[in-house]
């Protein structure tokens, strides 16, 4: 019974909201269902494009989705195809660095965005961070760069942490929460990143690391069970699976291997939902 | 949904087949006093004996209805709290066996069983227990046997329009009041009856003089009922039973009930003729509402303060009937369907942070449709032949997608779980003399896995202390069981001795988990509820009533029970030897009752449920009653003495090591009208 009638409404009303939200507007503006706010517009000097910088929330030091859309600026239309490279930079007086990012991998948008990562890992109280969005429009033909002021707030708890290994003393690594972005109680996708610091601009996706994860309610002392470690995917990415029994402070405590040599084990991410 | 079908299906076949027009039978109709036909009604042993226990201990007007049912040999209590006692079959656990009020199905709103259904029904509401061991599944899937406490009825009465009772009482263990009332009203076709009943207790008193903390309560119970003729044959029933109480303590468990409330209501028709093919017709539709506010609030030294809440609600209906074949042959049909809906969550507060929320009983609905038959046959005059039979189709569902989302962290199957259950019975009865007669029964039941054991989310339980997940893998548990009972009277001795053993296979049982973390602080570790190959319950209940005169009554029950896990190990909440005696002298319009209640020790426990031992006990009552007569109208008098010696004792199905209440003297002033 409850089958019968799910199935069907279902489809029915995902293919009427799809259909709808695709007749009605050029989805020029982000979905409102998916809720993005804008972090930057500008234009991009000599490429008649009018590029704007999504995501969904304000920029937090650890790992950020970042949704770029470019429009024409004689039409207003959105710009599909183009070459997106991104430049974080910060800027600290005395000296500036980069910071970990992923480009998008495709020169095709995805429902007119370009999703694509940075990975701020300070907070601007810092210094000043300057996102620089390099583009390439492949529908004109016509290139350029347009520079962001992005002000990065540090979360209530770490996104992000650095740790140096603890096999050669010297290593610098950087791992983010990407998921669960929104926690629930039940089996949640874990998603991590891990970078390497090669140098002051240049921070390369690490896929030689394996991580153990337990979680644990440190108000009540108990975890949870049946959870899976991440293991790297692709780009740096670690999956697994992290499992909440209830709501409230979880805490993700991260044990980071090379090989069989613990390279550290002393940093956790928090969650509370 | 196809379950709804089949019922739906069913019902109407019988409503067809009751239309056809009734043959006439004047042989039969002269022969109704057939015993056998008598007996079909009530499908267990010693439906008299129990008839006569309940209407003897019922007579002292200030017993509870947990103080009547623990006085049935077949009946066991386990303890949590002086308040909501509940009652199991033998040592079958309350998964096992069914408790049922008027016929209907009730779920408890708590996943520490705080609530059996029984609390819903006081002295005053009740009209009988029948309890169904050897057939016991013929109002349900189950392997242990039923209860069903009938709701009493309003009266007709030509004599008088009006009539009621009031009655007010004391006790001092518990410094407790019991005050009730009820009313009757008897027009020309309808009857009205309501009654409301009061009851709040302190903290008790236990033996030797130590004070019980968190063993108060206080409850309201109140209800109407009434009777409609429709016809000559056909009368209409409605019943709409409601309980309140508030502020329960639950010594023996860490949490209490702050509030905890019952509705319930049914709408029955009933053809009340004894001639025809179909006799005894019965159509019913009930529904019920429980809710139960849990919290430690008033409990100190608590690391982290809770709030469990839980509520059920079930919709149910049945149709019943009789077929008189002939004098010698009948069949009892029932077809009966339910649906519980189940849903229980904790939340815990920890100063500077969000709440912590999770379900318990993640949000469940049972569906059950069951058909039972008992064919009966008189082979001759000693002989009767019996075969009952009964199928019942289970749907089990996660009604949210909250609930499947968190259930599937114990990496279950979230999916709905479909079970067929199968019973049957073959019973034979042998009549040696008018003073022996024989009876035995061969069955093989099965029982659905409960909500707890199938969706519990580390339920933790007071008992063993340990955190209890549910397991959806469960396979139904099946039992093969044989009973004999012998029972007869001979001059001023009435007596019956019941012997019964039972394999239950698939045997439900929480099994630790070394790998997983208790979610209880404090708790010992996780169980999850596992199938174990099988386990074997026994035992053997004795009762012997002598009455040599009008006056005077003696009466003595002895049960004893044994119950063995596969690796022959001790089951947990096994009673050991235990003994009733009571004597009543009318003396004039007083009554002098004196009691005995004697158990040996249990060593034989289960180290498994880390089950403590208890020590034998003897302990001794004293009632006194008066009946006399005020304004032309009946007025009475209980007093008495329970414990007489302030014994510190403790039953066996008692949790927590909490002792029971010592010396208690109370009195209940009752008048009727
Ligand atoms: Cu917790
Ligand atoms: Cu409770």
């Amino acid at each position: 019974m409850k089958k019968f009638i799910q199935s069907p409404l279902y489809i029915i009303v995902f293919l009427s909201v799809v259909f709808l939200g695709s007749c009605t507007k050029d989805a020029v503006e982000p979905d409102a269902a998916l809720s993005y706010i804008q972090l930057a517009s500008g234009y991009a000097a000599g490429t008649s494009t009018h590029v704007e910088v999504y995501a969904s929330d304000s920029a937090f030091t650890g790992y950020n989705k970042l949704y770029i859309l470019l429009k024409d600026s004689a039409t207003g239309k959105p710009v599909d195809r183009a070459v997106v490279t991104l430049n974080p930079t910060m800027d600290m007086t005395t000296m500036s660095h980069a910071s970990p990012k992923e480009n998008p991998v495709s020169i095709t948008a995805v429902n007119h965005f370009f999703p694509c990562s940075v990975s701020f890992i300070m907070p601007s109280t810092a210094g000043k961070w300057t996102l620089g969005v390099q583009i390439q429009n492949l529908e004109n033909g016509k290139s350029g760069t347009a520079s962001f002021t992005i002000n990065v707030k540090a979360p209530a708890s770490a996104k992000m942490f650095s740790f140096k290994s603890l096999a050669d003393n010297t290593t610098t690594f950087f791992v983010g929460l990407v998921e669960p972005s929104k926690p629930i109680v039940g089996i949640n996708d874990l998603e991590l990143v891990v970078y390497k610091k090669q140098s002051m601009m240049l921070f390369p996706a690490d896929s030689s690391l394996s991580v153990i994860m337990t979680p644990e309610m440190p108000t009540m002392n108990h975890g949870s069970p049946n959870n899976v470690d991440p293991v790297h995917t692709i780009n740096g990415h670690y999956k697994g699976k992290v499992n909440f029994t209830m709501t409230g402070f979880w805490r993700l405590n991260l044990k980071l291997k090379s090989g069989s040599t613990v390279v550290d084990s002393t940093h956790y991410i928090d969650i509370t939902f | 949904m196809k379950q709804l079908i089949l019922t739906a299906t069913l019902v109407h076949l019988l409503v067809l087949v009751q239309a056809q027009p009734k043959p006439t039978n004047e042989k039969r109709a002269d022969s109704i006093p057939e015993v056998h036909l008598e007996e079909v009604k009530v499908y267990g042993l010693t439906k008299n004996t129990n008839q006569q226990l309940l209407h003897y201990y019922r007579a002292n007007q200030a017993a509870t209805t947990e103080d009547i049912l623990a006085r049935l040999p077949e009946l066991n209590m386990i303890r949590r709290s002086s308040y909501g006692m509940e009652p199991v079959i033998r040592t079958y656990n309350s998964g096992q066996s069914g408790l049922l009020i008027d016929g209907m199905r009730i779920h408890g709103a708590c996943t520490d069983k705080m609530d059996p259904a029984s609390i819903y029904v006081e002295p005053q509401n009740l009209q009988s227990v029948q309890i169904q061991t050897g057939h016991g599944f013929q109002s349900g899937s189950v392997i242990g046997g039923t209860v069903n406490m009938k709701l009493a009825e309003a009266q007709f009465d030509d004599s008088r329009k009006w009539s009621g009772s009031v009655s007010s009482g004391y006790q001092s263990a518990a410094n407790a009041w019991y005050e009730t009332g009820k009313l009757n009203y008897s027009g020309n076709r309808l009857a009205v009856m309501t009654n409301i009943s009061w009851r709040k207790a302190g903290n008790y008193r236990s033996g030797g003089g130590a004070v019980i903390p968190y063993s108060q309560y206080e409850k309201l119970n109140y209800g109407i009922t009434a009777l409609y003729k429709l016809n000559d044959n056909w009368t209409a029933k409605a019943d709409l039973l409601l309980d309140d109480g508030w502020n329960i303590g639950y010594p023996a468990l860490p949490m209490d009930v702050g509030y905890a409330g019952a509705r319930i209501a049914a709408l029955s028709w009933r053809n009340v003729s004894r001639t025809g093919k179909w006799q005894e017709t019965e159509y019913k539709i009930y529904a019920n509402s429980i809710r139960h506010f849990m919290d430690d609030s008033r409990r100190i030294n608590v690391p982290m303060h809770m709030d469990m809440p839980g509520e059920s609600r079930t919709y149910g209906g049945y149709a019943a009937s009789k077929l008189v074949l002939n004098r010698n042959i009948q069949l009892d049909i029932k077809a009966d369907w339910s649906s519980t809906f189940l849903k229980a969550s904790m939340t815990m507060y920890q100063q500077g942070q969000l709440p912590m929320y999770m379900l318990t009983w993640p949000d469940n609905n049972t569906l059950q449709s069951g058909l039972g038959a008992v064919f009966s046959k008189r082979i001759d005059s000693a002989s009767l032949f019996r075969i009952s039979a009964r199928a019942d189709v289970f749907t089990k569902s996660l009604t949210t997608q909250m609930a499947k989302d968190q259930l599937s962290v114990l990496n279950n199957p979230v999916n709905n779980i479909h079970r067929l259950l199968k019973n049957i019975a073959v019973e034979y009865n042998y009549r040696f003399s008018e003073q022996l007669k024989l009876k035995t029964i061969l069955s093989y039941s099965e029982r659905m896995p409960t909500s707890s054991e199938l969706y519990g989310f580390y339920l933790f339980n007071a008992f063993d202390g340990y955190d209890y997940i549910g397991n959806t893998l469960l396979k139904p548990e099946n039992a093969w069981k044989a009973e004999a009972n012998i029972s007869g009277r001979s001059g001023i001795f009435q007596y019956g001795l019941t012997g019964y053993i039972s394999r239950i296979n698939q045997y439900i049982m929480g099994i630790y988990q070394p790998g997983l973390s208790t979610m209880t602080i404090g708790a010992n570790g996780v169980k999850k509820h596992t199938n174990l190959p099988y386990a074997m319950i026994a035992g053997a209940e004795a009762s012997l009533i002598v009455q040599p005169d009008h006056s005077l009554w003696f009466i003595n029950t002895t049960r004893y029970s044994y119950g063995e896990d596969h690796q022959q190990q001790a089951l947990p909440m096994i009673p050991p030897v235990r003994n009733t005696s009571s004597v009543r002298k009318m003396i004039g319009p007083c009554a002098v009752q004196a009691e005995l209640e004697l158990a040996t020790a249990q060593n034989r426990v289960s180290n498994k449920a880390m089950e403590r031992k208890t020590a034998a006990y003897a302990i001794a009552h004293l009632r006194l009653m008066y009946s006399g007569s005020l304004a032309g109208n009946l007025f009475s008098i209980d007093g008495g003495v329970e414990n007489l010696f302030d014994q510190a004792y403790r039953e066996h199905l008692d949790w927590g090591g909490i002792r029971r209440p010592g010396r208690n003297l109370y009195l209940q002033v009752t008048y009727q009208f």
